[in-house]
């Protein structure tokens, strides 16, 4: 059970298909496992469906249905159309050895790994980190926005402890000192909002669990 | 559809004609019905396509769009959301595809399109949920008539020109914090925000 969800500005940029491919991983993760937040989603989408309604309209060319025809004469009927087996955004991304991973220590309880590479052409960092189980991170602030979504174990800090699937968003005023809890490592994804102006500082490496 | 069979006068009360027309589609391939769906939805949807700066592509999207209306109408559930709410979200999904496809090389797609739009556990049964989610659209279509237009305004360049609440305030040229207050206005007379932490 989450309890730290995504706030409902966020999800409707998600519902509305505004949110950059990394933010929507985020939220499509929480989402899997938040019954909570899919409903309010579910409202979302039919706000995009009455919106899209009340909007003006514009016709279509006389020979549009006609060409659907067509495509739809020449592929199999809608009856062999299966559901999709279900797997993960996340383990078709990563697979499913989150641990077995090539992790870059950074500190003694802190490893990292970035992402950014499998999001091509958006300009989030997507960044991995690991803190070992009861290990601590330094107490840092953040530049810019930082979403987090908490893969495996958990952590806690001055606003709580965060569980797998829990959702994190950090702004600059947030200075935290993340301990994970004992018992298992704990893996979150970050992504990192491009500050718009601000490109050059990108060079260097950036630890989300260390800023 | 075991109880939609065993109640039918019931369920049939809650269905609004478009979600009948289109599980008339998924059922049967009901081509009348395919084409009533068009003639209602085309027409948005390629407004919505030119809106959000498609322009030159808006035929091939109500084309997609109605492709995969047709794929996916056999998966069409009316319990769990209605018709309108169902393309839009395809209509969303689609926009989304094609972008990405314009932009990068297949090789480049490890994540399917959907495995990031689509609300999972849509092909489960949920009864609770679905209740919900048809009750959602008729409060929503209704709570969205007392709406202020400064509210709807900014709530329609989020959802038809793909604005972040950021361009929005850009071009309205007001402050950032004015778009979500309103954004959250409106969302709260939608009933949308129940609580927003620690649920």
């Amino acid at each position: 059970m989450t309890r730290h969800h995504p706030d409902s500005l966020m999800l409707m940029e998600y519902s509305a298909g505004n949110l950059s491919e990394p933010h929507a991983l985020c939220i499509r993760l929480h989402l899997d496992k938040c019954g909570h937040c899919r409903s309010r989603v579910d409202s979302l989408e039919s706000l995009g469906a009455v919106m899209m309604e009340q909007q003006s309209q514009v016709a279509v060319e006389a020979s549009t249905f006609d060409s659907i025809l067509a495509r739809i004469d020449s592929e199999p009927a809608p009856e062999t159309v299966t559901p999709r087996v279900h797997r993960s955004p996340l383990s078709k991304l990563l697979g499913d050895d989150l641990d077995g991973l090539p992790w870059k220590r950074q500190l003694k309880d802190v490893s990292v790994l970035d992402i950014t590479d499998r999001f091509p052409g958006q300009q989030d960092r997507v960044v991995l980190q690991k803190l070992c189980a009861g290990g601590k991170a330094p107490a840092h602030t953040h530049r810019g926005e930082e979403t987090t979504v908490v893969l495996q174990g958990a952590f806690s800090d001055n606003k709580g402890v965060f569980n797998q699937w829990d959702f994190v968003m950090l702004g600059q005023e947030d200075e935290h000192k993340p301990v994970a809890l004992e018992g298992e490592d704990c893996i979150t994804l970050s992504v990192l909002s491009a500050p718009l102006k601000l490109t050059g500082t990108f060079g260097r490496l950036l630890n989300p669990f260390m800023r | 559809m075991t109880t939609l069979d065993q109640k039918p006068s019931r369920a049939e009360g809650r269905k609004d004609p478009w979600s009948q027309l289109l599980e008339k589609v998924g059922k049967n391939q009901d081509r009348q019905a395919y084409h009533a769906l068009f003639e209602h939805f085309a027409p948005q949807i390629k407004y919505y396509a030119m809106a959000n700066g498609m322009s030159s592509h808006a035929e091939e999207l109500v084309q997609e769009v109605f492709v995969s209306i047709w794929r996916r109408s056999c998966l069409y559930d009316w319990r769990k959301a209605a018709a309108s709410t169902w393309i839009f979200t395809i209509a969303r999904n689609q926009r989304i595809d094609m972008l990405r496809k314009m932009q990068r090389t297949s090789a480049e797609m490890q994540v399917e399109t959907e495995d990031l739009w689509q609300i999972p556990g849509e092909n489960e049964d949920e009864p609770v949920t679905s209740l919900h989610r048809l009750m959602s659209e008729r409060r929503v279509r209704e709570s969205l008539r007392h709406l202020p237009e400064e509210q709807t305004t900014v709530i329609a360049k989020v959802y038809m020109e793909h604005k972040s609440h950021q361009m929005v305030a850009d071009e309205l040229q007001i402050p950032l914090g004015t778009v979500k207050s309103r954004v959250r206005l409106a969302l709260n007379k939608l009933k949308v925000i129940l609580q927003d932490q620690n649920v």
